[in-house]
């Protein structure tokens, strides 16, 4: 029976992401005194590309073809690692939260070469620029999570997030990991992901040549990474109180965040991101001292 | 044909040269204008003119010389006055002069890849190509070579809804170490199109010049029918100087707050820009209820304007007035106490003195980067009554051309509520009197870009000659492409947003 719970919060999870989306742009749009689109707005696109004509450039190899399958798979295999809704409910004897971080890589690895493959302008600078900001976004999201598997002596996400209460050094963690999801989601002050700008663009410019259903499995992709992020934070890094609280929280922090600074100039990342790395490594210490 | 502010020095071919040379050293103005006019039909060969500007005595300067019979070759000075290249590039490909000496001889506006050779547009007996073809010569990039260099070439289709231009930066890594803009993708041909109005004076010619360039329609139709007027002889009468100095400031005031938002915008700060489409969605409402026109278009006309100033339209720009400097002053404190924000525009894309004088940078780029220079201050007019500052920022960076748009917004502001309070009831026209006149003369307007200029050639019946228009964008966009050097391509656009300028205007 386990099995069968396990797949239903992933296909669950999944259906939800684009909700998610969707919510953090309708209280984006409202805080700036607009009306938006309605919050179901991510499925109507996604139904939309589905119905699309592909275009695909002549330059390309077989790399663009395949990537937007295993940029899926991967952050859906991801998701299956993760437990939500229980601490029981993942794979996650299957691999703990190194595996996820690497099979997140995967996909990242594949986006990369897509943007590179079809020898635009803009998919180069765009692969070249995630793979600068992962460089730093990856060790601070391993080390967050190792703070908090310290507090449970283990890095199987199902002990992780066993409640054993709140600790001091969950909330550094939480906070450390936050700034990461907010790289990974290219949400600003990072990345854009409203900008038309195709100069300024981090994740965006890596897709630029995708059209069609690619496109639309790239957007699933990333709206399931998102919800991945999230639940790691609200389920494993803070295992404590209500889940549905915490992800409202964490949605409403977000769009806050994205309507009220400006994008950091792209060097100026780094320091953001070395910060959360900073954290991490205080989050680590804390919980070592058993706090 | 002599007027107050104009003066026409004759000089022969050998001497152009040296005439110009001496006239941008002493009166040390950039090129403001230079440009040929075919009178082959009269005096058997093409004129050219080099137009300067006189800060001190308020007035332009003509060069003008006479080519010999049959002869298309002159002598370039833009190896010396660099603010002279590109006009000579346009000289070169609208009438097939032969400005000697200049290294750069490329295309402007019509590309070698659709406009075969020897179809000169802007000479009296062109007959267009019969269909697009390509020219033996191709145009040729800036390259930089050398390890790690590499090319991003943007555009002319962009992703969002903006003007078509191809930009092509060579990077290493990030930073940008050479950006060449290449435009004309909107060449439609205005200057020859004006050649075939029927009638310089009619209102079909100033609703064409309004259509120029679409955000300075009022700008260009004030420049335009000043032209004509001087031409004509007509005196506007102070009434309708007034309301064309307060429709002016309003397109200052709508551009400006457009440009206040979309610099947010560009760096991903979208409240702000929420909050300034807002107050320029007002102000182009506000436009439509007192002009008829949310564009201020259809109100000037040759001698005066059309509408006038009642009480109600009065009260509704003062109301707005009002509220828009309260809007104002909370966009101004959200940008301010936005650290993300500061830390973006402050030290980018500067565009030192230097260079802005040695390009001949005009406008309100010239003014955040030092240079005193404003035709409100040189020819005031009514601006003399409601004293106009004039507003200068030294740092030539993003932040001082915001800057400088933050402060002239309040000063059109103040300059608006001087005018309404000081204007008196009389005429708001002079177009009965309109009577064509053989006669040349330049019109000009600062337009919230920059000065937008006319010179403009009538025959005794009422056609046009010749029409030559400058707009502040033509000067600028070489400006922008010094201004982004050193800064890293995700900046481009912020720097780009900066300077805001115009593909149509450029393109003409």
């Amino acid at each position: 029976m386990k099995p069968a719970f396990i797949l239903t919060q992933i296909l669950l999870l999944v259906a939800v992401s684009p909700l998610v989306s969707g919510i953090i742009r309708k209280i984006k749009n409202n805080i700036r005194m607009r009306k938006g689109a309605g919050i179901f707005q991510p499925y109507y696109n996604l139904a939309k590309l589905f119905g699309k004509e592909e275009v695909v450039s002549d330059t390309t190899s077989w790399i663009f073809r395949a990537a937007p399958f295993v940029i899926l798979a991967s952050s859906v295999c991801a998701l299956s690692l993760v437990p939500v809704f229980a601490a029981t409910l993942s794979f996650s004897n299957m691999g703990d939260f190194l595996a996820i971080i690497f099979i997140l890589a995967l996909g990242r690895f594949f986006i990369a070469l897509a943007g590179l493959d079809a020898g635009s302008a803009f998919g180069g600078m765009g692969s070249s620029r995630e793979m600068f900001i992962s460089t730093f976004a990856e060790p601070v999201a391993l080390l967050s999570v190792f703070a908090v598997s310290l507090n449970a002596g283990s890095t199987n996400l199902a002990a992780v997030s066993a409640p054993v209460g709140l600790r001091l050094s969950s909330i550094i963690a939480a906070i450390s990991l936050f700034i990461v999801t907010i790289a990974e989601t290219s949400r600003i002050p990072v990345d854009n992901q409203e900008t038309h700008l195709e100069l300024t663009m981090i994740h965006e410019a890596m897709v630029l040549e995708y059209s069609g259903k690619s496109l639309a499995l790239i957007e699933l992709a990333s709206h399931i990474k998102q919800i991945l992020f999230f639940s790691l934070i609200a389920a494993v890094v803070i295992p404590w109180g209500d889940f549905a609280l915490k992800m409202t929280v964490i949605i409403i922090t977000v769009s806050l965040i994205e309507v009220s600074v400006a994008k950091m100039r792209l060097f100026r990342a780094v320091d953001l991101l070395s910060f959360a790395f900073v954290i991490s490594i205080m989050a680590v210490i804390v919980s070592a001292a058993g706090y | 044909m002599e007027y107050r502010d104009e003066l026409y020095i004759d000089v022969k071919p050998e001497e152009f040269r040296s005439k110009c040379l001496e006239l941008h050293k002493k009166l040390s103005s950039p090129v403001m204008m230079y440009f040929a006019v075919d009178e082959r039909t009269e005096k058997k060969s093409f004129a050219v003119y080099c137009a300067f500007l006189d800060w001190a005595d308020k007035r332009w300067v003509f060069v003008k010389m006479q080519l010999p019979e049959g002869q298309t070759r002159f002598e370039s000075i833009s190896k010396d006055v660099f603010s002279a290249a590109l006009f000579e590039r346009e000289m070169k490909e609208m009438f097939g002069l032969e400005p000697g000496g200049n290294p750069d001889l490329r295309r402007l506006h019509l590309h070698d890849e659709v406009w075969p050779e020897g179809f000169y547009p802007l000479r009296k007996d062109f007959i267009p190509p019969e269909r697009a073809q390509r020219s033996d010569g191709a145009y040729r990039f800036k390259k930089v070579e050398g390890e790690g260099i590499f090319e991003v070439p943007v555009g002319p289709v962009h992703a969002g809804i903006i003007g078509p231009g191809h930009f092509r930066f060579s990077a290493a890594g990030e930073p940008v170490i050479s950006l060449e803009a290449r435009l004309g993708f909107t060449h439609r041909g205005v200057e020859k199109l004006f050649e075939k109005m029927p009638s310089a004076g009619s209102d079909d010619a100033v609703s064409f010049s309004e259509r120029v360039s679409g955000d300075s329609a009022f700008a260009y139709s004030t420049a335009y029918c000043r032209g004509i007027e001087k031409i004509y002889g007509l005196r506007v009468p102070e009434r309708a100087q007034y309301i064309r100095a307060i429709f002016l400031e309003l397109e200052r005031i709508y551009n400006h707050t457009n440009d206040i938002g979309g610099i947010a915008v560009d760096v991903g700060f979208t409240f702000p820009n929420a909050f300034a489409s807002i107050m320029k969605e007002n102000t182009l409402a506000l436009n439509e209820k007192i002009s008829g026109s949310r564009y201020l278009k259809g109100v000037n006309e040759v001698g005066g304007v059309s509408r006038d100033f009642g009480g109600s339209e009065r009260k509704a720009l003062l109301d707005h007035l009002d509220g828009i400097s309260k809007d104002f002053r909370e966009l101004k404190a959200i940008l301010g106490s936005s650290i993300s924000f500061m830390d973006r525009v402050d030290k980018t894309g500067i565009l030192k003195k230097k260079t802005a004088v040695d390009l001949g940078i005009v406008g309100l780029a010239a003014r955040a980067s030092g240079i005193p220079m404003d035709l409100r201050k040189t020819f005031p007019g009514v601006y003399a009554e409601a004293n106009f500052n004039l507003i200068r920022e030294e740092d030539g960076d993003v932040l001082a051309r915001l800057n400088v748009r933050l402060r002239e917004f309040e000063e059109s502001v103040r300059l608006i509520r001087e005018f309404i309070r000081i204007m008196a009831p009389g005429d708001i026209s002079a177009a009965s009197k309109i009577e064509p006149k053989p006669g040349c003369g330049i019109g000009y307007a600062e337009g919230w870009r920059g000065p937008v200029l006319f010179w403009i050639k009538t025959d005794a019946s009422g056609r046009i000659e010749r029409c030559k228009i400058v707009d502040p964008s033509f000067h600028n966009w070489q400006g922008l492409c010094f201004a982004v050097l050193g800064n890293i391509i995700p900046d481009f656009p912020l720097c780009n947003k900066s300077f805001d300028l115009s593909y149509p205007g450029n393109d003409l």
